[in-house]
């Protein structure tokens, strides 16, 4: 479930708030810097469509899903293409309920933010993050991941019921997209770290804008447990709102 | 009766008043150690009987090496595969102190309305064995109130509904579902959970869902219908139990596998031999498993340790109560013997050992002792009718929902308190007389008790 929930919520994020600060001299702020983040990580108003191939290895076990998923804005629709007996499985996140659907099952079962603790090897905790919408953000310093500078933020949780009290997030300096996040936990001690790639490209409005291309999930306390998310053939595309209702999935 | 006799039961006319007095409080403090022992006695069938029976414990539970503390975070790992769960079987059939056995299959996952959903804490049972525990004699003696459902039909008596659950009082009010055994229609309607009457548009079916994490780690959900509410065990449990046909919850977890097997024993008594027999078998056939038995803190840390509360609690009363019946006895005693001084010299004087002269109070001690114990058996007996009867009911320590309080004493019990009663009044008049008989004959012919 995570690693899917994950980029549904990736996908889906939003323009964050901007906290006043002591930012480092020259950084933007910290609401465009995030909107600008979010966009490239598939927050398109419009839409967009992609093939997400997940892999994740938990105690040396590697377990691989694929998903078709439709986006927009901060609604996702993604649908269970293999294996094979995953087949029609439905995740939908509307705003901030998501919710899991079978084929066959009377009705769709709502997970909340909390309730996605449960389950598969907590990556649900990353999945129940949404940076813009449910933190508040503030630039803090410049750092390099790799060999690229980076603004480095901190979020602080705007809402009680999300996951992680505080996220730390590195910005690309030049092309503002997000480079690293590291989810913590409320006393300071990372619980997760996730990193991002940029090799995709959708065309919007005529421009072309740079599309998150491969997410890489680590435990920062479960040594070698690791999803790795894998976007392919990104389109954008128009979705309709109805899309994305729940009562229209379960027809 | 021989002469001693008849001597100990005039002395203890002579002074009535005081010795009804004493007798009276050795009957009170017998009647008050029945009460408690029958409270002591109570509590610990129940919470046994509930321990093993009704959570499913069993006298014994097998579970794979490392699997009581691992397998609900890797169950796929440390549960039990079907190879093993027919090897086990084929062991505990051979057996005859084995009265039956179930497998059960614990997990987690979220209870869904339409709407909304509730995470869950799940124990798929078998039917069968289900079936066995509502109607052990154990079960209707001991905790006849907890083993039926408070609404709808128990798990076994339902027949022909796919996916029948039973939610606990807590998770079906949150859920604000309503059991049926009549099945909800293939197709749900849409629910609209922002309306006013949301809640009516869900509970106008008894259907829900169930999802949970797979053996291999992917999320499944599976169709459920509640057909009965129960009392969860703790009140933290009643907010969050589900028991489902391990069927049910083997098709949710995508697994063939089980948590544990449960091994219902005839006599309870028979747990220790049968644990470290069964414990050789086990090995001996290859299989990597640990068995544990029901007063094993580290399986049923809440038996032991209320049992082990209560016990130290009734035992601690009980001396009070004890010592104050024995220094009533040694108190009558010492004035008995004060007043009687003289009688003790002449008695002396005529020929009576001091051995003799300690007999004959003992004799009285005795006799007043059986007095009181039989008075106080009879007074005992009475309160816990009376007790029983009234149907007082209480918040007991544990439990969701008040039960009743009931007093049952064993005679073995009645006969173990006697059996200290008695000596305890015993060396309390040993105690009172043995100084006054070293005294001289001359001595006590001539000492003035007025």
């Amino acid at each position: 479930m995570s690693p899917l929930v994950i980029a549904l919520f990736l996908a889906a994020s939003a323009p964050a708030a901007a906290v006043p600060s002591a930012a480092p001299a020259g950084a933007p702020g910290a609401a465009a810097l995030l909107r600008d983040a979010d966009r490239a990580r598939g927050g398109l108003e419009q839409g967009v469509t992609w093939t997400l191939e997940v892999e994740s290895t938990e105690e040396g076990v590697t377990r691989r899903r694929t998903f078709l998923v439709r986006a927009r804005g901060v609604d996702a629709l993604a649908e269970g293409v293999a294996p094979a007996r995953t087949k029609g499985e439905v995740f939908l996140f509307n705003d901030r309920s998501l919710w899991f659907l079978k084929p066959g099952q009377r009705r769709p079962i709502s997970i909340s933010a909390r309730q996605r603790l449960q389950g598969e090897a907590s990556n649900g905790d990353v999945a129940s993050t949404n940076y813009a919408r449910d933190y508040q953000g503030r630039v803090v310093g410049e750092e390099l991941v790799g060999d690229e500078p980076a603004w480095r933020m901190e979020l602080q949780a705007l809402r009680p019921d999300v996951s992680y009290d505080q996220i730390r997030y590195w910005v690309s300096k030049r092309r503002h997209l997000g480079l690293k996040a590291e989810f913590l936990t409320v006393s300071g001690e990372c619980f997760k770290t996730a990193t991002f790639d940029y090799a995709n490209q959708v065309v919007v409005a005529g421009q072309e804008v740079p599309l998150v291309s491969r997410m890489t999930i680590r435990d920062a306390m479960g040594a070698g447990n690791v999803t790795v998310l894998r976007y392919r053939e990104p389109r954008a595309e128009r979705h309709a709102p109805s899309l994305f209702n729940i009562n229209n999935v379960v027809r | 009766m021989t002469g001693a006799w008849r001597l100990a039961w005039r002395g203890l006319a002579r002074n009535r008043r005081r010795n009804l007095t004493t007798g009276l409080a050795i009957a009170v403090g017998y009647a008050g150690l029945v009460v408690l022992g029958g409270y002591a006695n109570r509590i610990e069938h129940l919470i046994r009987t509930s321990t093993v029976y009704l959570q499913h414990g069993g006298h014994l539970a097998i579970y794979r090496e490392h699997g009581l503390g691992r397998a609900s975070a890797r169950p796929a790992a440390y549960a039990l595969a079907p190879e093993e769960q027919r090897a086990i079987a084929a062991i505990l059939a051979a057996d005859p102190r084995v009265e039956f056995w179930g497998r059960y299959l614990q997990g987690s996952g979220l209870a869904g309305n339409g709407c909304t959903s509730r995470p869950f804490q799940a124990l798929g049972v078998e039917l069968a064995a289900e079936r066995r525990i509502l109607e052990h004699v154990q079960v209707k003696r001991w905790a006849p109130e907890l083993g039926r459902p408070l609404a709808g039909l128990a798990l076994p008596d339902v027949q022909g509904v796919e996916g029948a659950v039973a939610l606990s009082a807590g998770l079906a009010a949150g859920l604000r579902k309503r059991p049926s055994a009549a099945a909800p229609a293939a197709l749900a309607p849409p629910l609209d959970c922002g309306a006013p009457d949301a809640d009516a548009q869900v509970a106008a079916d008894s259907g829900l869902q169930l999802a949970g994490p797979t053996f291999d780690g992917s999320l499944s959900a599976t169709d459920a219908q509640l057909v009965a509410i129960f009392r969860g065990a703790t009140p933290e449990e009643d907010q969050s139990s589900l028991v489902a046909e391990l069927a049910t919850l083997q098709r949710l977890y995508d697994t063939d596998r089980v948590t544990s097997v449960a091994v219902y024993l005839r006599d309870a008594a028979d747990a220790p031999a049968v644990a470290r027999d069964l414990a050789g078998r086990l090995a001996a056939a290859g299989l990597r498993t640990s068995v544990y038995r029901y007063d094993d803190p580290a399986v049923n840390p809440y038996y032991v340790g209320t049992v082990g509360f209560v016990g130290a609690l009734v035992g601690f009363i009980g001396l009070l109560v004890a010592v104050v019946a024995t220094l009533s006895v040694l108190n009558a005693m010492t004035l008995a013997v004060i007043e009687r001084t003289r009688e003790v010299g002449t008695l002396r004087s005529i020929g009576f050992t001091r051995r003799q002269v300690l007999a004959l109070f003992l004799r009285e001690a005795a006799a007043l002792a059986a007095l009181g114990t039989l008075a106080g058996l009879a007074l005992g007996l009475a309160a816990v009718v009376a007790v029983n009867r009234a149907n007082v009911r209480f918040a007991a320590p544990g439990f969701a929902d008040r039960i009743q309080l009931l007093l049952q004493p064993t005679a073995t019990q009645c006969l173990a308190i006697a059996a200290l009663i008695l000596p305890l009044t015993l060396v309390a008049t040993w105690i009172a007389v043995r100084r006054r008989l070293r005294t001289g004959v001359a001595e006590l012919l001539t000492t003035s008790t007025a």
